[in-house]
């Protein structure tokens, strides 16, 4: 009695499993899968560059900077560091001295105005 | 009678004073072309390849201190950077410039710790690792610094007036390193009292510092005062290469330069 209908469960199952992978036929609105979009693809190198860059190009006017700007450029860097020391090699030294660099002006600064 | 024996006298104790000297460790005063040499010996003094000899007359003359201590990373105490070749094959620290693809002075700049020096039996080595060899530069001192303007000490030249007089342009910027920046504001320039009663108080000048340090070079890891008066500098300290002496004693002008820095008169 099962037989019949295991059967035909079957056969729904893998025409929509050849529907789904044929590029050629077209699908109904109603027989379309969903198509999951590729991830895109993030540099993750772009994006630890970029911050870094955005980071670092503050310190010629530090002196100008307000205290929140300041405190927010202290703490972007300390999000940034982890990522830097994971680059590893020479890549890895290089960017992470010069973050430093850039956050230990930020925090000089910072502290300078807390003591005036 | 007297004249003989004091020149008796003098030729027997000259030695003993040049003796003295020489097993006091005092060290004799650089020439000018030696004046600013660094040598990197790190895990070089005992292997095969030579310590490596720099010398900063020529790099100053041409890039900001900025550039180097900065934006390529060096530190500011020899060996502090510990660099190895692969470090350079890979394009950073010297290799930034030093990769046979950047331009300075309109010629290629040498490729350090590359495939050259395979390439020609070590010969591209020892332009940089030439300590204790017999090695003639490709740049002479005496015709380079021709026709800059003359300084009293260390390399004989005045680097500030050379800068000023636009005989020197040293460049900020190096494409894929540097960040594009604004142009810096320079602080005022203030006045410290020395600590010895008669000395001419010191005028430090933000202003030019800043054509070749920019801010984070100095701060706060050379200077971490955050109040004017909260560290007193000695001059001691100073000699000893801290504060101002880091640059200072060895590439700068030097401290024998005194009215350099006290240039005010007591009242």
């Amino acid at each position: 009695m099962h037989r019949p209908y295991v059967t035909i469960v079957a056969v729904v199952l893998a025409a929509l499993a050849w529907l789904a992978t044929s590029s050629t036929r077209p699908l109904g609105p109603s027989m379309a899968l969903a198509e999951v979009p590729a991830p895109a693809k993030t540099s993750a190198r772009d994006g630890w560059r970029k911050e870094f860059e955005e980071v670092c190009a503050r310190t010629q006017d530090a002196m100008t900077l307000s205290t929140s700007e300041l405190r927010s450029l202290v703490e972007r860097c300390d999000i940034l560091k982890p990522a830097l020391e994971a680059l590893g090699g020479s890549e890895g030294k290089v960017y992470v001295k010069r973050l430093l660099a850039c956050r230990n002006l930020y925090a000089y600064v910072l502290e300078s105005r807390q003591v005036q | 009678m007297r004249r003989i024996w004091f020149a008796m006298l003098f030729a027997a104790l000259l030695p003993a004073v040049a003796h003295a000297q020489q097993a006091s460790g005092k060290k004799r005063r650089p020439l000018p072309p030696e004046f600013g040499r660094v040598v990197l010996d790190k895990g070089l003094d005992k292997g095969p390849v030579a310590p490596v000899v720099f010398d900063h007359w020529l790099h100053r003359a041409k890039y900001t201190c900025r550039l180097c201590h900065v934006d390529i990373g060096f530190a500011m105490t020899p060996n502090g950077t510990n660099i190895k070749a692969s470090d350079n094959a890979a394009g950073f620290f010297c290799g930034a410039c030093h990769n046979g693809k950047t331009l300075a002075g309109g010629k290629k700049v040498f490729e350090s710790c590359g495939g050259a020096g395979s390439a020609d039996k070590g010969a591209t080595c020892l332009r940089c690792h030439s300590l204790g060899k017999n090695v003639k530069p490709e740049h002479d001192f005496a015709t380079f610094t021709r026709g800059l303007p003359r300084g009293r000490f260390g390399n004989g030249v005045d680097w500030e007036k050379a800068e000023e007089m636009g005989l020197i342009k040293p460049v900020d910027f190096l494409e894929g390193i540097s960040i594009p920046r604004k142009s810096l504001t320079a602080q005022k320039d203030f006045a410290l009292s020395p600590r010895l009663p008669g000395m001419p108080e010191i005028t430090f000048s933000h202003a030019k510092h800043t054509v070749w340090n920019g801010c984070e070079l100095c701060h706060p890891e050379i200077f971490s005062a955050v109040k004017k008066g909260q560290v007193k500098y000695t001059m001691s300290e100073i000699f000893d290469g801290k504060y101002c002496g880091v640059c200072h004693v060895n590439v700068a002008f030097p401290l024998q330069d005194c009215q350099r820095c006290h240039v005010k008169p007591v009242q």
